[in-house]
């Protein structure tokens, strides 16, 4: 049982959101962090962790970004310092499965960081919400090949709400990553997944 | 975490929403959240019981017991306390549609028991639940209305939108709520009216892309919850503004308006009585039943029960009609023959609240018939005075005009009424039973005698009873807030109360005719458990309070009063509670058939 995948609930999964400046993770600073675990299949409010990110030098938040996150220069000046928010980060996501929507943007933001200051990436298993929604409709597809059109918007409040969750304030970091992780729960059961490698 | 949805949802969840602000943090930390497929088993009888108390976000689930579904419940509803409080596990729970559940584990929810309203929200039997979800807690005494606390005032959590909003989004929200002003996130916080958008975007030019952050007003004027009314009134005078944000220690937990205010600002009923008194003609009638609306209004909103105010409006209206008599006599001259004023229904049974209609009647002696003339018009005058006074005329046509006769002949129609079979005669009958003289100097002690005798006429009784239970309430597993249930609160819960009460009053020969009293009289009698009566008790007064509310709503919007709702227009403890009144309603009823199955 070499390649066995333990069962999706013997699994934690930090879930994951960050606030950029802008959408370049090459130039552009994280200011805004927020994560909580899901263990045995719940997701755990009072593990929270959220914080804001003072921008590293050099590093500017985009005005056009500001119209997502509200997060201006003044408001993060104080807050700590990128090294000391991914040592947080690193200790947390070692312990499981990191989880996140579109790691496209986080995970690569979260990798150059690392790489920057120093760290190794932990390589966690990554599980994606923008992933599992593609699956799903993939085998919607499958099942119902009449229904055609163009695929379903994977934009986080979209895809909740055609799944019935409640609607939630955006592009606060902790929120969206409670909502990521609520997202999740409900997708791996439309999925029917048992196991992480399902997942 | 406040600004959390998740946090602010179990916020505004009775019985979350009144916990001090410290507690709640405290259970707000501990939150977890579930998500479970339909179909899920979250508990079985006999098995482990549930270690976390349930506040359902999204979906549905059903308790089964031995395979039948006692409960559905949705959103806003909690389960998961008869595990936490019993430690065992009773009833299975499944869910129905996918369940996104807000769960609070056990030993944070023994530590929230130690808040007494808190606790008496979980209370094991129905009659207390009933009786703590009554809006507020029960004010036994009537307080000086100006020194009620400004939050008893409070109807809904504050509305919030995002500091990035825009003024179009702001008047969204503010209008899917259905409020005059929305609060705006930052700090400071600040709030945006309805007049802003007129004095500070339409009339500037601008439109709904205006970040609302441009035309804010911060910091804000708050008063403490505890505040007394008078004192948040000036307050509001001072700011010159509409609208006053209400604080319990930090938290912002709602917006009392300047008409919640002033409603409550109004007259109480010993002004209302005042008036009525120095009512020197017929010209200071018309008026008097916006007045009587408004008292109801404010006391209500003053936390009194709805049958304790229901009791001033009965006397208040006692006092117009007897001043309505005097007025008729001095235009009349002295009445030939003594003569007795009845009022009969639901203001014979002092369970009118607003003035819906009028239901009287007159009575004389039979020394008096040769003048008749006199008391036909007598009845003329005051059924027209009290028009003028804001009471319709009854649809059913119970009014004094068309009803008097001398006590002989009302004696005689008690006795005919007593062989009433027609669902016509029998609601005849049901109206007259509930008499209540109200004015005059004629003593009916012939009808009294003539009603206490019913127990004689068991036939009547029968069919009184059959008519009674013909009414059902609603079956609570089809209260769905998908299904658009459209309730009648009078005919689904109020009237299968009211009738079966009045069978067991009559039968027992009970001189009271208030629905409340003659339960107890039952009671007295051996004719029903006291735990009947504390159960079906709470469930009328919950009812009369939940419609009372209703028809204020209608009133304030200038629509006629009517007793038609829609289930899903109720909050979420409101549904729960009707659903356990439902149920009160039709175990009673099941008892009661076998009583007059066996008995008559």
């Amino acid at each position: 049982m070499f390649f066995s995948s333990p069962a999706w609930d013997s699994v934690t999964y930090w879930s994951l959101d960050i606030e950029t400046g802008g959408l370049d993770p090459k130039r552009d600073p994280i200011i805004a962090l927020g994560m909580l675990p899901i263990r045995q299949g719940v997701i755990r409010l009072s593990e929270a962790y959220r914080t804001l990110v003072r921008p590293e030098e050099g590093r500017e938040i985009r005005p056009e970004s500001v119209q997502a996150h509200q997060l201006v220069r003044e408001e993060v000046r104080e807050a700590p310092p990128l090294p000391e928010v991914l040592a947080e980060v690193d200790r947390r996501v070692r312990e499981g499965a990191l989880l996140v929507h579109h790691q496209g943007i986080d995970v690569a933001f979260l990798k150059r960081a690392f790489a920057r200051h120093g760290r190794r990436w932990p390589s966690p298993p990554v599980v994606d919400t923008v992933e599992l929604l593609l699956k799903l409709e993939r085998r919607r597809r499958f099942s119902a090949p009449e229904a055609g059109g163009d695929g379903p918007s994977v934009n986080l409040a979209a895809a909740r709400r055609r799944l019935g969750l409640p609607d939630y304030q955006e592009h606060d970091a902790l929120t969206d990553a409670i909502a990521t992780a609520e997202l999740f729960l409900c997708l791996r059961g439309a999925l029917r997944a048992t196991t992480l490698r399902q997942l | 975490m406040a600004s959390l949805d998740p946090v602010a949802f179990l916020r505004s969840t009775p019985p979350f929403h009144a916990l001090p602000a410290a507690l709640f943090e405290a259970a707000a930390g501990s939150l977890e959240i579930g998500y479970y497929p339909a179909g899920s088993i979250l508990v079985r009888v006999g098995a482990e019981p549930l270690q976390h108390l349930y506040v359902i976000r999204k979906g549905s689930v059903r308790l089964e017991r031995d395979g039948q579904t006692l409960q559905v419940l949705e959103e806003g509803e909690t389960f998961g306390y008869t595990s936490l409080l019993t430690g065992k596990a009773t009833l299975d729970v499944q869910v129905e549609d996918d369940l996104l559940a807000y769960r609070v584990p056990a030993t944070r929810f023994q530590a929230l028991l130690g808040d007494a309203q808190f606790a008496g929200h979980f209370a094991v039997g129905l009659s207390q639940r009933l009786k703590s979800s009554l809006e507020h807690s029960p004010v036994t005494t009537f307080k000086a209305d100006l020194q009620l606390e400004v939050q008893q005032l409070l109807r809904r959590p504050a509305i919030w939108v995002e500091a990035g909003a825009t003024v179009g989004e702001a008047a969204r929200v503010m209008r899917d709520q259905r409020v005059s002003s929305v609060l705006v996130r930052g700090d400071p916080p600040g709030i945006v009216t309805d007049r802003d958008f007129r004095n500070r975007v339409l009339s500037e030019g601008l439109g709904p892309e205006t970040p609302v952050a441009s035309i804010v007003s911060r910091p804000l004027r708050t008063v403490d919850a505890a505040t007394p009314i008078s004192a948040a009134w000036t307050t509001l005078l001072d700011t010159g503004g509409h609208h006053l944000p209400i604080r319990r220690g930090d938290e912002i937990v709602g917006v009392l308006t300047s008409s919640d205010l002033l409603k409550v600002h109004a007259p109480g009923p010993v002004a209302v009585l005042r008036r009525v008194e120095r009512m020197a003609d017929r010209t200071g009638l018309p008026g008097y039943a916006a007045k009587v609306t408004e008292m109801v209004a404010a006391l209500l909103g003053g936390g009194l029960e709805a049958d304790l105010i229901a009791g001033y409006v009965a006397r208040l209206n006692d006092a117009l009609l007897r001043r309505l008599l005097t007025f008729a006599e001095a235009d009349l001259g002295p009445p030939p023959a003594p003569y007795a004023w009845v009022v009969m229904g639901s203001e014979g049974r002092m369970e009118q609240t607003l003035l819906t209609d009028q239901d009287n009647a007159l009575i004389f002696d039979d020394l008096g018939e040769a003048k008749r003339d006199w008391y036909q018009a007598l009845a003329e005058r005051v059924n027209a005075d009290l028009e003028a006074a804001g009471f319709p005329p009854c649809q059913g046509g119970y009014m004094a005009r068309h009803w008097l006769g001398t006590v002989s002949e009302w004696v005689q129609r008690f006795a005919g009424w007593f062989e009433a079979r027609k669902p016509q005669e029998l609601l005849e009958a049901s109206t007259f039973f509930d008499y209540r003289k109200v004015g005059g100097a004629l003593d009916i002690e012939p009808l009294e005698a003539a009603l206490s005798s019913t127990a004689q006429h068991p036939i009547f009784l029968r069919y009184l009873a059959r008519a009674a239970l013909e009414l059902r309430p609603p079956n609570s597993l089809l209260l769905r807030l998908r299904e658009s249930t459209e309730l009648d609160l009078k005919m689904q819960g109020l009237a299968p109360i009211v009738l079966l009460a009045r069978c067991y009053g009559l039968e027992i020969g009970a001189a009271e005719r208030n629905t409340h009293a003659r339960l107890a009289a039952a009671v007295k009698a051996g004719l029903m458990s006291q735990e009947v009566f504390n159960v079906v008790g709470e469930a009328y007064k919950f009812l009369l309070g939940l419609r009372l509310r209703l028809q204020l709503r209608l009133a304030a919007e200038g629509r006629p009063a009517i007793n038609k709702l829609a289930f899903s227009d109720l909050s979420a403890i409101e549904r729960s509670r009707l659903k356990d009144a439902f149920r009160a309603i039709k175990s009673w009823q099941e008892m009661a058939a076998y009583h007059y199955q066996a008995s008559f």
